[in-house]
């Protein structure tokens, strides 16, 4: 009888264990072992991993075996703070963001890239790594190079006799005009109005390309005053919603549904911030399009021609909880040379393509693309990715992931109508300015 | 008046459906129709020639998207499953020592216990996970069914509680008067009268456990341990996974929980209600 009494007992609080089991922490992990052959590392990247046979030739080459994990990208950004927070590994090398160098700077959550890689070597070939330095240091390499880029789709512009390929804001704004007024397109412009990231990015390009920049090198706002260029971007996508150049719906479309739903179903008639190596990873691929060989890039429209694409590439580094953190460096290095690169995107043949990537990071890579015809619309990115800036000139600062939160957030509201453009400048520019000051 | 208010409240109620039952027949609609179909301009409101093409392709394809399905679905049902098994029996324990026994402390702990459905649940994540780590249970089975168990042996708790405190002492005390042990008295007693709580107890574990996204998100890093609810969301950030498929996982991944509910919906009802009046 008794012992089935404190049996049940214990049980009773095993239930009161289990239940408040967030208790205090335990041993941290180590700083990870120096081994750099016969370790397995992991690599969890928001992409479906390369060819076995790519693989499989660099644990021949190097005794390092790759576990590949494929986790979408939000999905991965929290797995990154939660193990980074838990001080816990969950893999050797992951993505960094563009978005979040500063904020990884700061917290120091990855080993800086150029104790282990020769970035040095790399910079005059990689133009994105600047987006990738913080206070002198590589938080990750680009391994893709995503930038923003206009597309148009040209057969709606033919349709309705515009210049498929406008120079200027002005020319671009006149020509979606005439497409709605011609009846070619309902609503021609796809701007994704969600409060999402994808907004943020495309108010960011747009400013770029009204001749401005959201925040100086210091952080503070550069676009709250009528004539800057992010208050006229502003300015003229709520105004492209409410003259019906977008469409209703687009209020509640992000960036990728935009895409996927509106470009890609020849819905609309141009993105202006569009992702880079979308014509060849979903507008030419019939399975998830219906506007095949029909949609360009064009040279982005500035405010008296062509503006400068901003950078909004992914990076790869090494979280501090890594097992192996110079076996990841090997992998890193290997993932982003020119060569591999170059046999990825296709030009060294089908058995070594790696299917859903996009655009190497390295130019040489995309100038051997491109001669070799492997690059839809190679001529017109490569002097895109040449010319590329990084969204911010100081980089993107620590506290960006808030700033674009009241970005995107303001700028929504000012879509549905609930606050002017004015007011949604002033909101912003006050949230970056208490950020700036770190109050 | 009684008419108009008969009417409002039709109203009401259809308008409920539509809002919550909308989306759910649009992902079934998606799902029975070919991708060109469901890109059709405009839409189509209901499906054209419907077909269960996507279905087939999910449940016998053997390209990669089919196969992650089926092994994160297979994942689903083992981890909420066993998750579910454990929490019932740990919760009857611990229920029937806490309604029916006395030893010192009891009310303290039981409310201890109850005190913790009140924290958030994500304010836990970052110690487990970090507890999970330290016992290398990252990435298994084990790991996930233990932060389940964690997270829903206090309601389970508490429900089974209420079952026991209501019924007659006589019962139990006739037991023991004839010699039976507290363990038997439970087993061939207190259970048989206890089954309805019991069933109410595990359907509402097995429907909370199948819901959860961020905990397995954090816990699992591959195949091996995801379940159908995050490697759903993982597909839908990719560009080339056809929504027709998408949706017709996303309708599998809800046929289960929705099932049981409409079937247990009376036991559903009653465990929450339970020990709510007496």
């Amino acid at each position: 009888m008794l012992r089935s009494t404190r049996l049940l007992a214990g049980i009773a609080s095993l239930t009161l264990v289990l239940a408040g089991c967030g208790g205090s922490g335990n041993k941290q992990s180590s700083g990870g072992s120096t081994q750099t052959s016969g370790v397995t590392i992991t690599v969890a990247l928001a992409s479906d991993a390369p060819p076995k046979a790519a693989l499989d030739a660099f644990t021949q080459q190097t005794g390092i075996t790759v576990n590949w994990v494929n986790i979408d990208w939000d999905s991965l950004q929290n797995k990154i703070s939660a193990a980074a927070t838990a001080k816990t590994y969950f893999a050797d090398a992951t993505n960094v963001d563009w978005s979040r160098v500063g904020q990884l700077g700061k917290l120091g959550w990855f080993y800086p890239v150029d104790s282990y890689v020769d970035t040095k070597a790399m910079q005059a070939d990689v133009p994105q790594l600047a987006s990738f330095t913080v206070d002198g240091h590589v938080v990750g390499i680009p391994y893709d190079a995503s930038f923003m880029v206009t597309t148009v789709n040209t057969e709606l512009f033919q349709k309705a006799g515009v210049n498929p390929a406008p120079r200027t804001m002005d020319e671009y704004t006149s020509a979606l005009k005439t497409i709605k007024a011609k009846g070619v397109a309902d609503h021609p412009l796809n701007i994704p109005f969600a409060a999402a990231e994808g907004l943020s990015t495309y108010w960011y390009e747009t400013t770029g390309a009204f001749g401005g920049t959201v925040l100086d090198k210091d952080g503070k706002p550069q676009f709250t005053s009528p004539d800057s260029a992010g208050y006229k971007a502003a300015d003229w996508m709520v105004n492209a919603l409410k003259s019906g150049l977008v469409p209703p719906g687009n209020i509640n479309v992000s960036d990728s549904q935009g895409m996927q739903n509106l470009m890609a179903r020849g819905q609309v008639a141009s993105t202006f911030s569009d992702y880079s190596g979308n014509v060849g990873t979903l507008y030419n691929i019939k399975k998830s399009s219906s506007v095949v060989g029909k949609v360009k890039y064009i040279a982005t429209p500035g405010a008296s021609g062509p503006a400068a694409n901003l950078s909004n590439p992914d990076g790869i580094g090494i979280p501090k909880q890594a097992k192996y953190p110079n076996a990841a460096a090997k992998f890193i290095e290997w993932f982003t040379a020119t060569e591999q690169q170059a046999d990825f995107a296709g030009v060294n043949g089908p058995e070594k393509t790696f299917a859903t990537y996009p655009i190497p990071s390295h130019l040489s890579a995309v100038k051997q693309m491109t001669a070799k015809g492997n690059l839809i619309g190679g001529a017109e990115l490569v002097p895109m990715l040449q010319g590329s800036k990084p969204v911010f000139e100081g980089g993107a600062p620590s506290w960006y992931p808030k700033f674009s939160n009241a970005v995107y957030t303001n700028l929504h509201a000012a879509a549905t109508g609930s606050m002017s453009v004015e007011q949604a400048m002033k909101t912003i520019g006050d949230t970056a300015n208490q950020l700036a000051s770190g109050s | 008046m009684t008419k108009r208010r008969t009417g409002l409240r039709g109203l009401g109620v259809a308008l409920l459906l539509i809002w919550s039952l909308g989306p759910v027949y649009w992902a079934i609609k998606t799902s029975l129709q070919t991708e060109t179909d469901a890109r059709a301009r405009p839409a189509h409101y209901l499906p054209t020639n419907a077909t269960l093409q996507n279905y087939s392709t999910l449940l016998s394809g053997d390209s990669d998207i089919p196969a992650q399905v089926r092994r994160s679905a297979v994942n689903i049902v083992v981890e909420c499953g066993a998750a579910t098994i454990v929490t019932v029996v740990l919760a009857t324990l611990a229920a029937y020592a806490f309604a029916r026994m006395r030893f010192r402390g009891r009310n303290v702990l039981f409310y201890a216990v109850l005190a913790t459905m009140a924290f958030p649940a994500y304010t836990t994540l970052i110690p487990l996970y970090r507890i999970m780590s330290t016992f290398g249970l990252v990435n298994t089975y084990t790991g996930i069914v233990l932060v389940y168990v964690s997270g829903f042996l206090p309601l389970a708790t508490w429900i089974l509680h209420n079952y026991f405190a209501s019924l007659p002492d006589g019962i139990e005390e006739a037991g023991l008067v004839d010699g039976a042990r507290r363990l038997q008295v439970l087993w061939h007693l207190l259970l048989p009268l206890a089954r309805p709580g019991i069933i109410s107890t595990a359907l509402i574990t097995f429907l909370f456990a199948w819901g959860q996204f961020l905990f397995p998100l954090v816990l699992s890093s591959d195949l091996s341990t995801q379940p159908l609810t995050v490697v759903i969301a993982a597909l839908q950030g990719r560009h080339v996974v056809p929504s027709t498929l998408l949706n017709a996982a996303g309708v599998l991944a809800i046929v289960v929980p929705a099932v049981l509910a409409l079937a247990f919906n009376r036991y559903i009802v009653n465990g929450l209600l339970a020990g709510s009046t007496k």
